[in-house]
């Protein structure tokens, strides 16, 4: 699919006609690299781990993988846009108190209102961008700090705890007994927006913008508006995976998502999409997201304590952005 | 005749789709100015880059008193003797004269990681004294006036003296393009001055300046250099020749192809259009006619048609298509109202290199693949399938990532993606055969004249007055921003290009 290409490594002055077969190995090796780490560390963790392939603790996983991939996969369509979202976190706590706090009017019906929300403020942070020709990555980090500090004022600085424990069922159950429900909305998302991606003309004007912005806009794509609604639909993500952090935690609380930011992110890399834009796609991060809970398993069977964690995501981040950037964009690194 | 200082074998350098450089080969010997010129493609830009290390060419030798050499980056260069005065300066505006003079080269300046502005200044107004100039070495470069300021990077080119045994050999990379006569006669006496000390290299699309100046010229075409004249023996008649060339019949452009439109009713009306770099324009565009705007740099012309398809802001004035208001806003409302455009650079604003022909060819008209807002794959393979044959472009796949075909073939997709449009009433083409082999050129020149001869308006910039001329019903001359006349050019009744040129300087 067009947004699934794999990361050119070569500049143009070097990209010969027809790539020639080491290159062409390199670009397909980079390309099945996240499903190859995917296997292996599979395969090393069950190793030393019998136990990590037991239903018990893949549910588990699982319910730890929802949110970080619905998260993910929203800062997906922003980073293949050419941008970036630093907001994810902080508007995913703001929904989590959001949620809390509207539980009660309105019991299991509430993901509706949330995502709403959350979607209009990626939707103006976008608007922002475009508007005011900032770069998205000031004017998420400034948003990031809005709705920590607005999900602060909602929630009195404080716990929010859902006591109507069966409102938000749906979203922390096992279906038929084993499949938990977080992972097949999450599921249920990457498919949605993957189908909107590739059989309406939205996925390549995304690739087209996160490739070649100007000759996007030459051709008259609507590069604004896909801007703009890519910020959307990461807000619509980050509000909903809010909402599944709820059900797990039977609360929200204004720094629920805060330590998401950089799991998503680095979910997004790993996976194989291109900070720089235009290369990569959805499929891309859900393997990324699990490579990401799985090295977060691993950390914990090898008894590192999940303090160090963040140590982790920087090294990962700094590493899988320098195998997939693509160079040939960055013409003055800063 | 004394050994070259820097001589150049059979340089090459290729990118994707285009031979920037086909084994280009020229010497320059001591003391002696000689002129490169060519039109735009012809490999100027790419030759100068590889002789200051910021291009590595894929083949041939460049040799400094005989010695191989294979430059690393400008301060390789500037070691072995090579400095460049570069075209769009190179500069930082908010340092003084003596800081840029010595930037990177400080030497004593500098103790201990700190500057000694004394010093500094002193070793500053040694390389100003050089040339002449009486510029105060503690002035703030953005005040000065970009003539001054192609002062100060030629003193600071001569830092290089201090670091070679021997004399340098100077680039000046189109030094005149902005100054104005009589600061051009000013570095004209500075590049006498310079050739006392060093070997100079003038660079330009100005066939009068070069002969001027120059003691050699080489005449570069196509990334070659097709002759090497003598000033003295020449007139800038014979050199225009030499530069444009004779690959052309009448049937390179298709001329028997052209058809008269006079009856044909106004397609495009511009009145009083302004923008940043041109004032009150105003001409028509008839139905199924190529009109032609031809302009040196900086004559406004880019910004005529970029302003026209909404890339740039517009200041003023009205513009009508087919008597219809046409607001000047964004190239989607210009796409939306049957406008295309051609972009001059096709590499960046022109084609997504990795992406598919297929999404290339269909991006600006993408509704027509489409049922409400889903993509029918099926209709966009049959539809680009047709256009690939139509225009015979040449590509494994309909799938094949467009940035791997060659100039020519990302060209005629561009083309092809204005024409699935059955309403396309505006084709603005900017340069639409730069950097294309002759054989594409005449492909492209074809696809102008159907589209002409189908009623489309076309809007033309060409890098090459003998191609508007034959392509164009008439041309509009433009001038520091105005348009200062109209020639007309029928078929069959094709003016001299010297006439225009005449009215372009």
């Amino acid at each position: 699919m067009s947004t699934d290409t794999a990361p050119e490594v070569a500049r143009p002055s070097e990209a010969p006609r027809q790539p020639d077969g080491s290159s062409r190995v390199r670009r397909e090796l980079v390309r099945f690299m996240p499903l190859i780490i995917l296997a292996v560390l599979l395969v090393l963790l069950s190793l030393r781990n019998p136990d990590l392939l037991t239903q018990r603790s893949l549910t588990t996983m699982a319910d730890s993988a929802a949110p970080l991939m619905v998260l993910a996969v929203g800062i997906t369509v922003v980073i293949l846009c050419g941008g970036i979202d630093l907001s994810i976190g902080a508007l995913a706590s703001f929904a989590s108190v959001l949620t809390a706090l509207w539980v009660p009017s309105m019991s299991g019906a509430v993901v509706v209102p949330v995502v709403l929300v959350c979607a209009l403020a990626g939707v103006v942070q976008g608007w922002i961008h475009i508007a005011a020709r900032v770069p998205s990555f000031i004017v998420t980090l400034g948003g990031m700090s809005l709705w920590t500090g607005l999900a602060l004022a909602f929630s009195g600085a404080s716990t929010v705890a859902v006591t109507d424990i069966a409102a938000l069922r749906w979203a922390f159950t096992r279906i038929g007994g084993t499949v938990p429900s977080a992972l097949v909305i999450a599921l249920g998302v990457v498919v949605v927006l993957g189908a909107v991606m590739r059989f309406t003309p939205f996925g390549r004007w995304v690739a087209s913008v996160g490739h070649a912005e100007p000759a996007a806009r030459l051709a008259g794509l609507p590069v604004s508006m896909v801007k703009i609604a890519a910020f959307g639909v990461s807000g619509a993500c980050a509000g909903l995976a809010g909402v599944l952090l709820v059900a797990r935690t039977f609360s929200g609380a204004p720094t629920l998502g805060e330590s998401l930011l950089l799991p998503a992110v680095a979910a997004v890399i790993v996976g194989g999409t291109a900070i720089t834009g235009g290369h990569g796609g959805l499929f891309r991060t859900v393997v990324g997201a699990l490579i990401v809970v799985l090295l977060r398993t691993g950390l914990s069977l090898i008894g590192v304590d999940a303090g160090f964690e963040p140590i982790f995501y920087g090294v990962l981040i700094i590493i899988a952005v320098s195998v997939t950037i693509d160079r040939s964009k960055v013409a003055v690194l800063k | 005749m004394s050994d070259p200082v820097l001589s150049v074998e059979g340089l090459t350098k290729r990118y994707p789709g285009v031979t920037a450089l086909d084994g280009m080969s020229f010497e320059v010997r001591p003391h002696e100015v000689v002129g490169l010129i060519g039109e735009n493609g012809a490999g100027k830009s790419t030759l100068l880059k590889s002789l200051v290390g910021l291009v590595t060419p894929d083949a041939g030798t460049i040799r400094v008193r005989g010695e191989a050499v294979r430059l690393r980056g400008v301060a390789h260069a500037g070691s072995v003797g090579i400095g460049m005065v570069f075209q769009e300066q190179s500069l930082v505006p908010n340092l003084t004269v003596a800081e840029n003079i010595l930037l990177g080269a400080e030497r004593s300046a500098v103790r201990g990681g700190i500057y000694r502005w004394r010093a500094m200044k002193t070793l500053a107004q040694e390389q100003l004294d050089k040339i002449g100039s009486r510029i105060d070495p503690g002035a703030r470069t953005d005040t000065l006036t970009f003539a001054q300021r192609q002062m100060v990077e030629v003193a600071k080119v001569l830092t290089i003296e201090e670091r070679i045994t021997g004399e340098p050999v100077v680039l000046l990379d189109e030094p005149t393009s902005v100054l104005e006569r009589d600061e051009i006669a000013t570095l004209f006496a500075q590049i006498e001055r310079l050739r006392r000390r060093a070997s100079v290299v003038f660079v330009s699309h100005r066939l009068d300046e070069v002969l001027e100046v120059s003691d050699r010229v080489y005449v570069l075409r196509n990334g070659q250099v097709v002759a090497e004249v003598d000033p003295s023996a020449v007139d800038a008649t014979d050199l225009h020749h030499l530069l444009i060339g004779r690959e052309s019949g009448g049937s390179h452009y298709h001329d028997e192809a052209q058809r008269e439109c006079d009856g044909a009713p106004v397609r495009l009306r511009v009145e009083n259009l302004s923008t940043a770099g041109c004032t009150k324009v105003s001409f028509e565009v008839r139905a199924g006619e190529v009109v032609g705007v031809a302009g040196v740099q900086g004559s406004g012309r880019e910004d005529v048609c970029r302003a026209l398809f909404g890339a740039i802001r517009s200041s003023g004035g009205r513009v009508t298509l087919d008597d219809q208001p046409f607001r000047l806003g964004s190239p989607r409302s210009a796409v939306r109202s049957g406008v295309g455009y051609v972009p001059s650079e096709r590499r960046t604003d022109g084609i997504i290199p990795p992406m598919s022909v297929a999404e290339n060819l269909s991006m600006a008209h993408v509704g027509e693949v489409c049922s409400g807002p889903v993509l029918q794959v099926k209709r966009e393979r049959g539809l680009v399938d047709h256009w690939v044959r139509r225009l015979g472009i040449k590509t494994p796949s309909p799938d094949t990532a467009i940035g791997t075909l060659s100039g020519g073939n990302q060209q005629k997709v561009v083309l092809a993606r204005w024409m699935i449009d059955d309403d396309l009433r505006l084709l603005i083409l900017d340069h639409p055969t730069r950097g294309l082999d002759v054989g594409a050129k005449s492909d492209v020149y074809a696809l102008i004249r159907d589209l002409a001869a189908a009623g489309c308006a076309v809007l033309l910039l060409s890098d090459t007055l003998e191609e508007m001329i034959a392509l164009s019903h008439r041309v509009v001359v433009m001038k520091d921003g105005e348009v200062v006349t109209t020639v007309e050019t029928p078929k069959g009744a094709k003016p001299d290009p010297v006439v225009i040129l005449e009215e372009m300087v």
